[in-house]
């Protein structure tokens, strides 16, 4: 597994707290890079902008990031746009919500 | 133009906790008060000293202060603004809460002393006006939920102002239409003010709540244009002796209101998340009630209803089913989330932390819900059959169920 699957694989363990389910099967990990120094960018956004815990949220996945073998510096970009629907969530995500 | 991902506009936790535990204190006062008064409810006798103080306790120290509160945390979430001044918001905390404390208290009392403590609450709410005029300002999407607050906000002054005159005249005497200030001051604070509020931030609260995407609000514009003018038409009977006032007034209200149940009733249908959370569809459930009473209030009208104690019981009910259960329903999921933010959040991706859902005892909120509704069915019939005992029962199972809904609450916090 290279740097940037070991990091996917960390976000499955940022669950969150309104919705009980993890932010990559919500569909709100927009991407993961890495450069060749491990240097991890993290782009991803919130269901709903201006939501208070968005800073929990973001310092959740630096945390977890951090934890994971060779990563170095780590950036998590928020952003609004491409704004979220729920079309990004995983089939196991809709089925959690709606049974 | 979108916000800015890294802008923060978090409240310090402790300005709107303020004033929610005021306002549990308040509930759980005023019910019991209303406990203990029951024998003159059950003579249709609303306009006495011991109700005047609980509905003061009920709506002033209750609603107010938690919407108010409830704004301190919302309004940087729905409009991503940082409030005006934190400090000046604390300030604004104890001089709007020692001014209900003696404003209620002295209702009941001694009234005529209830003009001092009237001065200190227009106060503190003139400055929570001017905190959120100063926050607003900064706003700069202008959606329709900015429009449903400023003309919320609009409401609450004209009803502190009409507030004002009436203990005014119990201590001093002397401004005319006594009455019909009373009328206004009831319409503007609790159909003007609070229904708004609730109107407004039901946009941004149900689709969080229910996860909801691709409705449309398209008639949130008419709904408030519509309220509004109901409103006005509605007041208005109050001072001109035009025989149709009243009804045009009833109708747009009816029609304004409706328009924004089909709109809460389209984001439902789009909604992702199926299965609810209780306390929120004991909100929703407040919505139906609301619009259930304009229904009946409208039926009122249009038949010539003016019996004074059967407006007096549909006044209440429409304070204790549509605007105390929203925010009663609400609260078992704003308090939470300050909560959690405040113990939690940094603590999230290093550990595992509980969910909001985890938070709260949601098997106790659908008892506690179930006795809410059937403590005021229970009051209803209780005053259909004139029975004294059974409206002691239920006000009793009124006041004990206030009392346990607040000390949920507070064991959040305690957590």
């Amino acid at each position: 597994m290279d740097i940037v699957e070991k990091v996917q694989e960390a976000l499955y363990d940022v669950i969150d707290p309104e919705l009980g389910i993890n932010i990559v099967d919500l569909g709100l990990v927009y991407g993961v890079g890495a450069d060749d120094e491990g240097n991890i960018t993290i782009t991803m956004t919130l269901t709903t902008p201006g939501c208070p815990m968005h800073d929990s949220i973001a310092a959740g996945v630096e945390h977890r990031v951090s934890q994971v073998e060779g990563v170095q510096d780590i950036h998590v970009d928020l952003v609004w746009e491409p704004a979220w629907n729920p079309s990004k969530m995983s089939d196991r995500a809709k089925e959690m919500l709606w049974g | 133009m979108m916000p800015r991902a890294d802008m923060k506009t978090d409240t310090n936790i402790t300005l709107p906790l303020s004033f929610i535990v005021y306002g549990l204190i308040a509930l759980i006062l005023s019910q019991f008060i209303l406990f203990f008064s029951s024998s003159s409810l059950l003579s249709g006798q609303f306009r006495i000293p011991e109700i005047w103080m609980s509905a003061h306790f009920l709506l002033l120290g209750f609603a107010l202060m938690v919407a108010m509160g409830a704004m301190y945390q919302l309004v940087p979430v729905a409009f991503l603004v940082q409030i005006w001044n934190e400090k000046f918001g604390f300030v604004q905390f104890f001089m709007t809460a020692f001014g209900i404390l003696f404003l209620s208290a002295m209702l009941g009392i001694k009234p005529n002393f209830a003009v001092y403590g009237g001065i200190l609450t227009v106060i503190g709410v003139f400055m929570f006006l001017l905190q959120m005029e100063r926050t607003m300002k900064k706003v700069e999407k202008k959606s329709m939920m900015y429009y449903f607050v400023i003309a919320s906000l609009s409401f609450l002054l004209l009803a502190i102002l009409a507030g004002f005159l009436l203990v005014w005249n119990f201590a001093f005497g002397g401004i005319p239409n006594h009455e019909a200030i009373l009328y206004t001051h009831m319409t503007f604070g609790v159909a003007g003010w609070f229904t708004l509020l609730i109107f407004g931030f039901s946009y941004k609260l149900v689709p969080m709540f229910s996860l909801s995407h691709g409705f449309s609000m398209k008639r949130a514009k008419p709904s408030l244009i519509i309220y509004i003018a109901g409103l006005s038409f509605l007041v208005a009977s109050f001072w001109l002796p035009v025989s149709f006032l009243d009804i045009l007034g009833w109708m747009l209200l009816w029609a304004g209101f409706g328009l924004f149940v089909l709109d809460i009733k389209e984001i439902l249908q789009k909604r992702v998340k199926k299965k609810l959370d209780k306390p929120f569809i004991f909100s929703l459930i407040a919505i139906g009630s609301g619009f259930l009473i304009h229904t009946i209030a409208l039926g009122f009208s249009l038949f010539a209803v003016h019996h004074r104690d059967i407006w007096s019981w549909l006044i209440f009910l429409y304070i204790m089913i549509w605007i105390i259960f929203s925010i009663i329903g609400y609260l078992y999921k704003i308090v939470p989330f300050l909560w959690w933010t405040h113990k939690y959040a940094d603590r999230i991706g290093k550990e595992k932390v509980p969910t909001l859902k985890e938070m709260m005892n949601e098997k106790l909120s659908i008892y506690l819900f179930i006795l809410f509704s059937v403590a005021i069915i229970g009051i209803i019939i209780s005053f259909s059959f004139a029975s004294g005992k059974l409206l002691f029962i239920f006000l009793g199972i009124l006041a004990f169920t206030s009392l346990v809904y607040g000390m949920s609450i507070i064991k959040v916090l305690v957590q």
